[in-house]
């Protein structure tokens, strides 16, 4: 079993840190979601891990071995940046077969037959340049590029971004399909969390550069709650629980708990309990400043 | 296999039951296979891994069973099975429940036990 390891990972942009002693470890064989907010450092971790992006100190490991210019390690990642109109980068440029024919040349697990077979089933225009792309329509070139890849480690960025509802259901179905078949271990950045969280084995979540919390999506929606009622119910049956986002209208009063191993939530208190989205867990855990409002009673 | 997953329940949980619903209803039948985790995820968008917790839950249970390299099928007896653990749940799940309730709102045991046999009457004369 392959194994992609991040130690330590800083990285500095203009005297800020990007990302902060980030440390991970990626299995093969898994679907990671990465979700963050915007500005978390996401895009920056993926180029990071797949080394298209040195890191400021720290190291990313492949079974052991250093992936910065390895080529032997890189062989094995992928990592499908996001397209899209500002960024201003060269390949704007390139027609779509181009910048597909230079992904067929730089990823050498490369499927041609499947890359054809995903630029029909979408309609794409191969000899339309990227620049006058549509958003969904460059969504897909970085879907087919990250599918047809067949690197066992791909990374993919917003995938999602811009696609109808329609084409973002293909996706999943044409992710699920490929990773059913292959076993490949794919890490997706997405806004869309609620869509796809379940398809997410394990959820990483990024906040202001740093690894929030990385869990089995399951185990994670298993063990968080969303308590309400009057507050003074809520704040004694969530005594000595670390509490997240409190929401108050009026008198009632609602948290957001992650209840940790051996803990729960006392009986015999007149409050609601109910299972939080994953979205929620997220906006409880990364909508508030730094965890300043984070309360333990 | 045509419920929405809610988010109520863990998937896995209700990956579970519908199985189970299928199997009560005669929509699966005993010893003919069900679908594969792979299937269950897509036609779910879920992920594998969880899809084969529910499945395995059920495994655990007897009431699937693993042919190697074929699949998963339901087992003889599964149907009754179900049945004998949901009538065991019954008592948890809504007499408890609806006593809780009751009492929230003051209403007596004869109180109820009347409201029962009204609703039992009320029922029968729909038909």
């Amino acid at each position: 079993m392959s194994k992609l390891t991040a130690s330590g990972v800083t990285k500095v942009y203009g005297g800020k840190e990007a990302l902060s002693q980030v440390s991970l470890e990626l299995e093969q064989g898994k679907i990671y979601g990465l979700i963050g907010r915007n500005g978390a450092g996401k895009t920056t971790l993926l180029s990071v891990l797949t080394a298209q992006n040195p890191a400021a100190s720290g190291e990313v490991l492949l079974d052991g071995q250093k992936v910065w210019e390895n080529p032997k390690a890189l062989s094995q990642l992928c990592f499908s940046r996001e397209l899209n109109q500002m960024s201003g980068n060269t390949s704007n440029a390139l027609k779509v077969k181009e910048y597909l024919r230079i992904a067929s040349v730089y990823l050498p697990c490369w499927d041609q037959e499947m890359a054809d077979r995903l630029v029909k089933k979408f309609g794409l225009d191969v000899k339309k340049r990227i620049s006058r792309l549509s958003k969904g329509m460059m969504s897909m070139v970085t879907i087919i590029v990250a599918l047809a890849s067949k690197a066992p480690f791909t990374f993919l960025d917003e995938p999602a971004a811009g696609l109808d509802v329609v084409s973002r259901e293909q996706f999943y179905q044409l992710l699920l399909d490929e990773y059913a078949e292959s076993g490949r271990t794919f890490v997706i950045s997405t806004h869309i969390i609620e869509e796809a969280a379940d398809i997410f084995e394990e959820v990483i979540i990024l906040d202001q550069g740093k690894v929030l919390l990385k869990e089995n999506t399951q185990e994670l929606l298993e063990r968080s709650i969303f308590v309400s009622g009057h507050e003074q119910e809520v704040d004694k049956a969530t005594a000595g629980l670390k509490v997240h986002h409190p929401e108050r209208l009026g008198r009632s009063k609602g948290v957001t708990v992650l209840l940790e191993p051996g803990e729960s939530l006392p009986d015999g208190y007149d409050v609601s309990v109910q299972k939080p989205s994953l979205q929620k867990v997220f906006v409880a855990l990364c909508g508030e400043e730094a965890g300043h409002e984070n309360e333990r009673d | 296999m045509n419920e929405i997953l809610s988010q109520e329940k863990s998937i896995y949980i209700q990956i579970r039951e519908m199985i189970e619903n299928d199997i009560l209803r005669d929509i699966l039948l005993e010893e003919e296979r069900v679908p594969s985790t792979n299937e269950l995820a897509k036609a779910y968008a879920i992920n594998p891994a969880t899809a084969a917790k529910g499945v395995n839950l059920l495994v655990d249970e007897g009431i699937l069973y693993k042919k190697r390299g074929i699949g998963m099928f339901v087992a003889a007896g599964a149907k009754e099975k179900i049945a004998a653990r949901r009538r065991e749940r019954f008592f948890d799940d809504y007499v408890k429940s609806l006593l809780r309730e009751a009492k929230s709102l003051g209403i007596t045991r004869e109180e109820l036990i009347e409201m029962l046999r009204r609703a039992d009457e009320g029922g029968k004369t729909d038909e």
